[in-house]
C-alpha cells in the first residue's frame, strides 16, 4: 500500500530529489486560508452576539466546522498525506461522534427525577421566578 | 544489501547526522512514518479533548440557562482577539515550514519567532482573563462565588470551563516549548528541503491547539 502512493513519497528507492517531489502549495494559499480563517472567526462573532436561540449553536458549530476542514487540509496538509493519515485521523473523529451522540441521546431520554437537582430540560420551565429580568439582558 | 546500501547513502548525503535510523530503508519510508506516528499521537489528543467536549455537551443540555447566562459574563473581546491570536500563529507555522521546505531558513526562523511571540500574547490575554475570574470569584465547583449569575448550573459552567481552557492552556505551553527547540534546531540549519520532518511534526501539533481553539471559542464565549 505504501509503495503505491500518489506521491511517490513511500516508495523504496528514491533519488535525493525525488523524495520532496510532492508539490509544495505556493505561500499564496497558506494566506488566503488565514483570510478565509479571521472571516469565519468574524461571522461567528458576529452571528454569535445575535443570540439566535435554536439555530445559534448549530451555527456556531458548522462554521467552527469549516474552520477545521481549512486548517486540516491546508495548514496540516491532509490534502497531499497517504491515505493511511487521513485514515487515523478521520477515525478518531467518528469515535468521538459516537462518544457524543450515545451519551447525549441517554441524558435526552431521562425521565426527569433522574437529572441533577436544578437542572430541567428546555428554558421555558427552567426559569426560577424573581430570575427573570435578570437572565434576559437583551 | 549493498544496492539498498549505497541508496540509502546516496540519500543522506548532504543531511546533517544521524537523522536516518538503521532501522529504515529509506528516508521517505521514515518520513511517512513519522507522520502516521504524530497523527496517531494527534488522535488521542482529539480523544482527550472529546471526552471534555463530551461533558460539556452533557452539562449545556441539562442547565442551558446557566450556561447562557454564564458565556455572556465571559470577556467576548479577549477570546475573539485569542482566535485571531492563535489563528495568525497557526498561520507563521505553516509559513516556516514553507520556506524550510523552499531552503529559505532565515525566513523560517523568522516566522518560528512570530509563532511562539504569539503564543507568548494568546497565554498573556488568557491570564488577564483567569484574574477577572479570581476577583469575580467565578471558580469552578464549590469554589464558585460569582455575583452576578447564581442560577443552578453556573458553578459547571465555570468548572468545564476552566478545565477545558486549562487544558488547551497546558497545550499551548507544551507547544510553545515544542516549537522553541525546532526553532533552536531551525537556527542551526537542520531543516530543508532535503529533511524537514521534524519541524512538519512540531507544526501539526501547533494546528491541533489551534483546531481545539476552533470549537472552544464558539461553544464557550458565544453560545
Amino acid at each position: 500500500m505504501s509503495e503505491s502512493g500518489p506521491s511517490g513519497r513511500a516508495g523504496v528507492a528514491l533519488h535525493p530529489g525525488d523524495l520532496h517531489e510532492e508539490h509544495e502549495l505556493s505561500a499564496i494559499w497558506y494566506i488566503a486560508v488565514w483570510i478565509a480563517l479571521v472571516f469565519f472567526t468574524f461571522l461567528t462573532w458576529f452571528t454569535g452576539k445575535q443570540h439566535l436561540g435554536t439555530w445559534a449553536l448549530f451555527i456556531a458549530l458548522a462554521i467552527a466546522c469549516t474552520k477545521s476542514v481549512l486548517v486540516a487540509l491546508i495548514f496540516m496538509h491532509l490534502k497531499d498525506s497517504s491515505g493511511m493519515t487521513r485514515l487515523v485521523f478521520v477515525t478518531s473523529l467518528v469515535f468521538v461522534a459516537l462518544l457524543l451522540f450515545f451519551t447525549v441521546a441517554d441524558v435526552a431520554t431521562r425521565f426527569r427525577p433522574a437529572t441533577p437537582a436544578g437542572a430541567p430540560f428546555g428554558t421555558e420551565r427552567s426559569q426560577p421566578e424573581g430570575l427573570l429580568e435578570h437572565e434576559m439582558p437583551e | 544489501m549493498s544496492r539498498r546500501g549505497s541508496s540509502v547513502a546516496h540519500e543522506v548525503a548532504g543531511l546533517p547526522e544521524g537523522i536516518l535510523g538503521h532501522h529504515f530503508s529509506s528516508l521517505a519510508r521514515q518520513n511517512e512514518a513519522m507522520r502516521l506516528g504524530m497523527w496517531l499521537f494527534l488522535a488521542t489528543e482529539i480523544l482527550l479533548f472529546g471526552g471534555l467536549f463530551c461533558g460539556y455537551a452533557v452539562y449545556r443540555f441539562q442547565f442551558q440557562l446557566a450556561f447562557a447566562e454564564c458565556s455572556r459574563h465571559l470577556n467576548l473581546t479577549a477570546g475573539t482577539v485569542n482566535t485571531l491570536v492563535l489563528i495568525t500563529s497557526s498561520l507563521t507555522v505553516a509559513l516556516a515550514i514553507h520556506f524550510a521546505r523552499t531552503n529559505r531558513q532565515r525566513a523560517a526562523v523568522i516566522c518560528l519567532v512570530l509563532t511562539i511571540l504569539f503564543a507568548l500574547g494568546f497565554l498573556g490575554i488568557k491570564a488577564i482573563e483567569y484574574t477577572e475570574h479570581f476577583h469575580e470569584r467565578a471558580l469552578p465547583g464549590k469554589y464558585y462565588a460569582f455575583e452576578a449569575v447564581k442560577v443552578p448550573g453556573s458553578a459547571m459552567f465555570y468548572s468545564l470551563y476552566f478545565l477545558m481552557t486549562g487544558l488547551h492552556g497546558l497545550h499551548v505551553v507544551i507547544g510553545m516549548s515544542v516549537l522553541a527547540w525546532i526553532l533552536w534546531r531551525t537556527v542551526q540549519g537542520r531543516y530543508s528541503s532535503k529533511y524537514y520532518t521534524g519541524l512538519e511534526l512540531g507544526g501539526l501539533y501547533w494546528h491541533l491547539v489551534d483546531l481545539i481553539w476552533i470549537f472552544l471559542y464558539p461553544l464557550l464565549y458565544l453560545i
